[in-house]
């Protein structure tokens, strides 16, 4: 053993004399390069080389993008599909458009010119394995309606098919004109927020490409690759983007090239303004890779810059040790401005929060935005399901992983309502919301409840209350999982979902897999009453009787299901001497009769005392009492409400 | 006399015009408490015999005032979150000068208030002018007399009203707010703007207000009988005596001094029982002193008009005994013809 011990430490010697010899000789280029990652950690089949100038005056972008793709299915591919995001804002006659106005948003008819966009791809030219123009062979699809007048996917046929490990380069030259924020893309003043700005490639599966129009209530979908950007932007203006600046070039006619990398992603975002206020901070642990945060904040937000870092560090530490670690070392944090509707969205490797002038302690504002958003690097950065078809799968898991992290730090936090236009906040302190209900979203869900059923194809809910069904219901049915199952259950299905299909693109049956794999139950049954149906659960106590009798007292409970859903729900009866009776109800049938002879009288009686199924839509009825607070809590707040009427009065009365 | 002398006076004579002060408190009370008691009803209907009634008894259960609200119709809609505490004061100053609107029935309700308080406004004031113990009779004698005149000049302010909460309040926040801040980025010039904006409109409804006072000062004092000649009379007033500008802003600092105040001792939400009812007591001590400014601003402009104008044979309030108006004495013939 001593010899072995002798012989390690001469290696570790070795070693070290090696490491040090290799320090003093080792030159920048043995290291990797910003934004690179040796060891692919995806398919990195869809590469994109991409050369973009913008001028702001005119909110043009003119671009050239040399595309590498690689087919990685088995079946072949006679043509490219492109994502032409920003012609969703040509008019008023996208999908998106007319999606929007069913969201409420009646007033864009009247947006000036100037503020609608749109992308022109001038020049389409294939570059390997051969030559060719394709230009004029450049034509919009529209794979979900029937809208001729949507022109958010273009389709070009090429001269010779793509079989299953081909590969083609294509270069893409187009102008574009930035709008007027829509859909957290645009600009406003000199700050400018640029996503979904280039033609981007669908993704091939196995029945062909997947390629959705631009819809008013969904997101995105694409391939994995190395993103190789060059931007020029006026002198001195600061540039923030996905990966990490590489190089970046005064030129003589005034403007600067902030040249951009990052491999293993599938987007790449930039914003650019004079105005960012630049803050650094690291993120370090334990256990996992340290993370070099860098903050773009405005101006008037620079005393939150440690609350944005703060929160980026909760997201990273808890969604890291739950679900698996942040690859990327890196991380931007953009603080947009003020009504340029492009806070709370995620990008890879770069998000945006959102935050107010006036942002009281005790409330998470900007913490829960920029957790959810930093969040979304795990679920919709790494693991890269379709967010068109099952949005759920990222913003749900999220809206889910959010709350639990959010209350890990920044417990309690208190409801805050803006008044005056919406500026001024006040707390109220007697209001903590908790995780299980608000950060879930309950009562959003609740108003919505029947609106889709889950798994109807995210792009296909109705606009105004699809979100909902997204973001809520789930959430919703994971915490209710995770009050069932056990945290540790719950967080072995997700951090294995997340390590089996970390930069792929999984499908809501790879997820339910995991569950019953994971969790060792069938967990089926839960699935079809969650995402394949909209039915609502609503148990409650319809009655709750006691008598005397010879022996004490005869006490009757009725348990209800109101509800077309089912869940086992236990049901909590109490008795006036303090004993308790949990009853395990299957919860299937309408109702559920319990009857006991004790020699105390019944007090009170639960459905689901522990609050399990959090997506009963009415937990009032869950209990009866005999003894009830009712009167006391009417009359309080009758009282208080009182007080406010009054004071409403003498607002008007001061006009007599 | 002075502004400060004019205040002073004027929260004298309310001061020792107590029964009035408990009068418009005790309106406001009727006025408010069946309402409160339908919400009562709503609240208990939906709360039933659940156990959630403890956690609303104890604090505030989130949750369950949610549910509520999805479910609530009539007043039930204004059951927010909003009404705790200095919550109700911020809600209702924000609708204000928002111009938000409120609920059907909740307008209705304050439609009646307004119509109380057109009646009893010539029975206070006349009770404010003379700063002397005047009976009920007396009182509400001046109220019938002076509600008539009242309700043709409360015509005129639903009018002007009508437009600066209407048409001005669109065009300042609709347009010229939209407008000027359509383009800026930074949150802290779009809210400079919207103070701006806040103060503009302000000015105007105080304005506004600031004549209609003295139109219903004149029209006691000087017993007009035409609304146009007393709103001229005041305008005139008003126009000449910078002092009366000068006496509304330290009615309005007084105001906002107490909105100050309330937000230091605001209950909240927490406790039943006596607690609830400590709770509503220092919120009717907050809206009897509401009232006491309310009355104070009519106090203090009496006095300073009195101080201005006034005369012993032109006017009544200086003459020390009843009867002293030509309505008054018009009243007492009658009663004594009878």
């Amino acid at each position: 053993m001593d010899v072995l011990v002798i012989r390690l430490r001469t290696v570790g010697r070795l070693a070290a004399f090696g490491g040090i010899v290799a320090m003093l000789t080792s030159t920048p280029a043995a290291q990797p390069a910003p934004g690179a990652i040796v060891r692919p950690l995806s398919p990195r089949n869809a590469n994109y080389t991409i050369t973009a100038r913008l001028e702001p005056a005119t909110r043009t972008i003119t671009g050239n993008a040399r595309i590498v793709w690689r087919n990685i299915t088995s079946t072949t591919a006679t043509e490219l599909q492109f994502h032409l995001y920003w012609n969703a804002w040509k008019n008023m006659k996208s999908t998106f458009m007319r999606e929007r106005v069913l969201s409420g948003f009646r007033n864009d008819e009247n947006r000036p010119a100037n503020d609608w966009s749109n992308i022109d791809v001038t020049a389409v030219r294939l570059m390997a394995p051969s030559s060719a123009d394709l230009t004029a062979s450049q034509h919009f699809i529209t794979p979900d309606d029937d809208n001729a007048d949507d022109q958010t996917v273009m389709a070009i046929p090429l001269p010779m098919p793509v079989g299953p490990g081909g590969e083609v380069t294509v270069e893409l030259t187009w102008t574009a004109h930035v709008p007027r924020t829509f859909a957290r893309t645009g600009a406003i003043g000199n700050f400018f927020f640029i996503a979904q700005w280039f033609p981007k490639l669908g993704v091939l599966q196995q029945d062909g490409w997947n390629t959705h129009q631009f819809h008013a209530g969904t997101e995105f979908f694409s391939d994995y690759g190395s993103y190789d950007v060059s931007l020029s932007v006026p002198q001195r203006w600061i540039v923030g983007a996905t990966g990490l600046q590489r190089e970046r070039r005064d030129n003589a006619d005034g403007t600067t090239t902030h040249r951009y990398y990052q491999d293993d992603v599938h987007d790449f975002t930039w914003t650019t303004s004079p105005d960012f206020v630049e803050r650094t901070a690291r993120f370090e642990h334990p256990t996992l890779p340290a993370v070099d945060m860098r903050l773009l904040l405005q101006p008037e937000h620079v005393s939150q810059a440690d609350r944005h870092f703060n929160a980026t560090r909760t997201t990273l530490k808890y969604y890291g040790e739950w679900f698996g670690a942040y690859p990327y070392g890196h991380i931007t944090v953009v603080d947009p401005a003020f009504q340029s509707g492009a806070g709370g969205m995620e990008y890879p490797t770069l998000f945006t929060a959102g935050t107010r002038w006036l942002a009281p302690a005790h409330v998470t504002t900007p913490e829960g935005v920029t957790v959810h958003e930093a969040g979304h690097q795990f679920w919709y950065g790494i693991v890269g399901n379709n967010e068109f078809e099952d949005a759920w799968m990222d913003e749900g898991f999220n809206t889910f992983s959010t709350a639990r992290a959010v209350a890990q730090d920044y417990d309690p936090n208190y409801l805050a309502l803006r008044y005056f236009g919406g500026f001024v906040p006040w707390v109220f302190k007697d209001i903590p919301l908790p995780r299980e209900t608000e950060g879930n979203g309950l009562a959003g869900y609740r108003r919505t409840a029947k609106s889709d059923v889950q798994a109807t194809p995210t792009f296909r809910y109705f606009p105004s209350t699809g979100g909902n069904i997204t973001y809520n219901k789930t959430g919703l049915w994971l915490n209710t999982l995770e009050r069932w199952l056990g945290w540790p259950t719950l967080q072995r299905i997700m951090s294995t979902h997340f390590d089996r299909w970390k930069f792929k693109h999984p499908k809501p049956s790879d997820f339910f897999a995991i569950a019953n794999e994971a969790s060792g139950r069938d967990l089926a049954w839960f699935f079809d009453r969650v995402y394949r149906s909209a039915d609502v659960f609503d148990y409650g106590v319809d009655e709750l009787n006691t008598e005397p009798v010879q022996s004490g007292f005869r006490s009757t409970v009725i348990a209800r299901r109101y509800g077309e859903a089912t869940f086992p729900v236990d049901v909590r009866v109490t008795f006036d001497d303090g004993e308790q009776v949990t009853e395990h109800w299957d919860g299937a049938d309408r109702w559920k009769l319990y009857s006991y002879v004790r020699p105390a009288s019944v007090v009170s009686a639960e459905v689901d005392p522990d609050h399990v199924l959090l997506l009963d839509i009415n937990y009032t009825n869950n209990s009866k009492t005999l003894e009830p607070a009712t009167t006391k809590a009417a009359t309080k707040w009758s009282l208080k409400w009182m007080v406010w009427l009054q004071d409403c009065l003498l607002s008007w009365a001061a006009l007599v | 006399m002075t502004i400060g002398a004019s205040w002073r006076d004027g929260a004298r004579r309310v001061n020792h015009a107590g029964i009035v002060l408990v009068g418009v408190w005790l309106m406001t009370i009727l006025i408010s408490v069946p309402m409160a008691l339908v919400l009562h009803g709503m609240i208990a209907q939906h709360l039933g015999d659940s156990l959630a009634a403890d956690s609303a008894a104890s604090g505030a259960n989130y949750e369950w005032m949610q549910e509520f609200a999805d479910q609530a119709s009539g007043v039930g809609v204004t059951f927010k979150p909003t009404i705790i505490g200095f919550g109700a004061v911020l809600d209702n100053l924000s609708a204000f000068l928002d111009a938000s609107r409120r609920p059907l029935v909740v307008g209705a309700v304050a439609a009646v208030y307004v119509g109380l308080w057109l009646f009893v406004a010539g029975g206070v004031i006349d009770r404010l002018a003379r700063g002397r113990v005047v009976g009920a009779s007396g009182f509400f004698a001046a109220s019938g007399v002076y509600f008539w005149r009242f309700l043709r000049l409360g015509i005129l302010q639903l009018a002007v009203y009508w437009l600066l909460f209407g048409s001005a309040h669109a065009f300042l926040f609709d347009r010229v707010y939209r407008r000027t801040t359509h383009d800026m980025n930074v949150e802290r010039e779009a809210f400079a703007v919207r103070v701006a904006l806040y103060v503009i409109f302000a000015v105007l409804v105080g304005a506004a207000n600031l004549i209609f006072d003295y139109a219903k000062i004149r029209a006691v004092v000087e017993d007009r009988r035409s609304m146009l000649s007393a709103l001229g009379a005041a305008m005139r007033f008003v126009g000449r005596n910078g002092a009366a500008l000068g006496l509304y802003i330290v009615n309005v600092i007084v105001f906002l001094l107490c909105v100050a105040a309330y937000a230091l001792v605001a209950p909240g939400a927490r406790g039943s029982g006596t607690a609830a009812w400590i709770g509503f007591s220092i919120g009717q001590a907050y809206i009897l002193v509401r009232l006491w400014i309310k009355l104070v601003f009519w106090a203090s402009e009496t006095s300073l008009f009195q101080a201005r104008l006034a005369h012993a044979g032109y006017v009544a309030a200086p003459v020390p005994t009843w009867p002293d108006s030509p309505s008054a004495e018009a009243i007492a013939q009658t009663s004594a013809s009878l």
